[in-house]
């Protein structure tokens, strides 16, 4: 949800522009607390934070540097901040802790670990290298081209990982989640109201549990998967564009299935939605693209206006 | 033809009419011949549709079927396949244990959208009355007491919903909104696997599908709890 | 006795000594046996090829009736054996038959109102009336109010049922039901 953000001249107070820069030396972390508004990092081929950004005259931006961490807290004079935009170009190696209430948040460039928590606002990274945790209440996060043990949580709104690589878990309450061209031995992604969608290969070895209550699953299996298939559900379907060797039944509410050597475990529960199997680029993979495509073209649109 | 009477006689046969409007209908079809005649019409409408019966194909259909599922005569399965054990679970609970937690956590969950909202409205159990003085619990002593069992985790939720109580003024409206309507969605679910627990008590998944959301409802009193002692 | 036999045999002494065929050749073909499907299939082809005629006008009903089926034998794994087998079965014939169409927007245009429904079923000729004449004229209503018509009743579906599988409040379900009824009052077979 994007809120209002100051803009460069208001009629009553005196705005302050700020734009310093310091030198960073590796090894030291960057972290930006700004209550409300914005916090942009885009990395850079410079060993120097530069920060630059709007306050009104009531606030006050605290930047401190120390051995380990170049800090920029907002202030407020009287009361909470007013909302401030805040854009810092920073190193690839920094690792970034990036936090605020009714703040959006974007990163861009990252080779490092990345955390970021927001409450009313989205979380938008694309990159990040290690311990990735992106965290938002009322927002949707969505991250991209990232690397490592991935955390992405909202409660409110959806979760999304793209060409990323590396260990996920993705959580929401209310939501849906989209793991999209992913590359993930262990995956672990939960929401109650909402969808999930993996599209990514299955590894041998790997583990990968899909919960969801009231949301459907789809899952991408491409021929040649090793998976030992558990499907759960109370009260839903399940759908496949392949045949699947069902061999057995479990007295209850589920059943098991073994594609090739069950090398893998993977886990698919909806207690009253579909679950579903699809092909790499099958009908149903197509059709999840096209949406995907608009949904990116609509939110290009949006960040325009 | 749209006359209020007529447009109210279907659901005068169905039973569908508040008490009401039935007696007003009633009262009308004493003194209206055309309305009556139209309901008697209706009623042989529905009295030929359920005379309505199953209709066998012109041909059998049997061989197109067999053909698209390849089934062929007298094939028996491979034999069932071995349960295979799930993975562990991050939170444990007995099975009896659960049953009695989610009744628990029910009770709670009522009181813990009265809280968010302040007392408007006089909450169902005394336990939830915010204290306006001492210390309020630390967030970490809650949560180490919630993993084991039903007791601890009655109480790790009382004791967030404490916390939120105390520190609720920090949030924003939106956000205790949005919270509250969260651990609503939280509670249905809770609700729906615990009714289908009552019916099927062994069966593991909604066993495990139901530790599963009463965490997720405890992981969400405590961000908000989080958030809302951040001073 | 082979495994299965074993299960059927559990399900017979679980229902004291009485054996529901559906519930024993249910749980068979759900293994693959074939020729246990083929008994459910004689047992409930007619009911459910009543339901398809009826709900269907714009498409090949026997083809559809072949899909209901094939889908019944990919879907028995989940079939939990909670309801009978011929409820479920016909739930999923529901599926099945309302999920040919793609779009809700055409759905959408097949909710007309009373007067244009009066319009679509010709006038009564007089002559010998035949029971064919009440199913013709059931053919010819908008396919929205005849849906409603037929799920409630023909097979007795409660409104609130309905409304879920056809994506309507509950109060459109009744009022496309009584339009359905009011045009077919001039059609009863006497």
């Amino acid at each position: 949800m994007l809120l209002t953000l100051i803009t460069g001249t208001l009629a009553f107070t005196a705005p302050q522009q700020i734009d310093t820069s310091l030198a960073v030396a590796r090894g030291q972390r960057l972290e930006v607390n700004s209550y409300g508004g914005e916090i942009v990092v885009r990395a850079w081929n410079r060993n120097t934070v530069r920060i630059e950004g709007n306050s009104s005259a009531q606030d006050r931006l605290d930047i401190t540097s120390s051995a380990t961490t170049v800090s920029v807290r907002t202030q407020g004079r009287h009361g909470p901040p007013s909302e401030i935009r805040l854009t810092i170009s920073a190193p690839p190696w920094m690792a970034l802790t990036l936090s605020g209430v009714h703040t959006d948040v974007k990163v861009e460039g990252s080779v490092a670990p990345v955390t970021v928590e927001t409450v009313e606002g989205d979380v938008r990274v694309a990159g990040g290298d290690g311990l990735i945790s992106l965290r938002s209440v009322q927002g949707s996060v969505a991250l991209r081209g990232a690397k490592g043990r991935i955390s992405v949580n909202s409660v409110n709104e959806g979760v999304e990982v793209t060409r990323s690589t590396g260990d996920i878990t993705a959580g929401t309450v209310n939501g849906e989640i989209s793991l999209d061209q992913v590359d993930a031995s262990t995956v672990d992604a939960n929401t109650v109201n909402g969808d999930i969608i993996y599209n990514g290969p299955i590894r041998n070895g790997g583990r990968y549990a899909f919960s969801t209550h009231n949301g459907d699953v789809t899952l991408t299996v491409a021929e040649g998967t090793n998976a030992s298939v558990a499907v759960s559900t109370f009260n839903g379907d399940f759908e496949s564009e392949f045949p699947v060797p069902i061999s057995g039944t479990r007295k209850g509410k589920g059943f098991n299935f073994t594609l090739g050597n069950g090398s893998s475990q993977v886990t698919l529960e909806s207690f009253q939605g579909t679950i579903e199997l699809i092909r790499p680029g099958g009908e149903k993979a197509r059709e999840i693209e096209r949406d995907r495509q608009h949904e990116r073209q609509e939110e290009r649109d949006h960040d325009r206006d | 033809m749209s006359d209020r009477w007529v447009d109210q006689l279907s659901d005068y046969l169905d039973g569908e009419l508040p008490a009401n409007e039935r007696v007003a209908l009633e009262a009308h079809l004493q003194t209206c011949d055309d309305c009556s005649e139209v309901l008697d019409q209706l009623r042989q409408v529905v009295a030929q549709a359920r005379t309505l019966g199953g209709v066998p194909p012109r041909r059998d259909l049997w061989a197109g079927i067999a053909q698209r599922i390849g089934a062929t005569p007298g094939r028996k399965a491979a034999g069932e396949l071995a349960f295979r054990p799930r993975a562990p679970r991050r939170w444990s609970f007995s099975i009896p244990q659960l049953a009695a937690a989610a009744i628990a956590l029910m009770t709670l969950s009522g009181g813990s959208v009265w809280l968010l909202r302040g007392p408007a409205s006089p909450g169902p159990v005394a336990t939830m009355v915010p204290q306006p003085t001492g210390p309020v619990p630390a967030i970490n002593t809650a949560v180490r007491g919630a993993v084991g069992g039903t007791d601890s985790y009655a109480q790790a939720v009382a004791d967030l919903e404490r916390v939120l109580a105390t520190g609720r003024g920090q949030l924003d409206s939106t956000t205790v909104r949005v919270i509250e309507q969260n651990l609503a969605a939280i509670d249905r679910a809770i609700a729906q696997a615990q009714a289908a627990l009552k019916a099927d008590p062994s069966n593991l998944y909604l066993n495990s599908h139901l530790a599963e959301t009463m965490r997720r409802k405890l992981d969400l009193l405590r961000q908000a709890a989080a958030l809302a002692s951040v001073s | 006795m082979t495994e299965l036999s074993l299960e059927a045999a559990t399900l017979e002494s679980e229902q004291t000594g009485r054996t529901d065929p559906d519930a024993v050749d249910a749980t068979l073909a759900a293994s693959g046996d074939g020729t246990a499907f083929e008994r459910l299939y004689r047992r409930h082809i007619s009911r459910i090829y009543g339901l398809a005629r009826r709900m269907i006008t714009d498409d090949d009903i026997d083809e559809v009736t072949q899909d209901v089926f094939v889908r019944a034998w990919q879907k028995l794994a989940t079939f939990r054996g909670e309801s009978a087998f011929g409820t479920w079965l016909h739930r999923l014939a529901i599926n099945v038959i309302l999920g040919r169409r793609e779009t809700l927007g055409i759905r959408r245009k097949r909710y007309l109102d009373s007067d244009a429904m009066l319009e679509l079923i010709p006038a009564r000729r007089p002559g010998p009336e035949t029971a064919l004449d009440f199913e013709s004229a059931m053919a010819r209503l908008p396919d929205g109010a005849r849906e409603v018509f037929v799920l409630h009743d023909v097979e007795g579906y409660r409104h609130e049922e309905i409304a879920e599988m056809l994506g309507l409040a509950t109060g459109t379900s009744k009022s496309q039901l009584h339009r359905a009824r009011m045009a077919l009052r001039q059609h009863l077979d006497r």
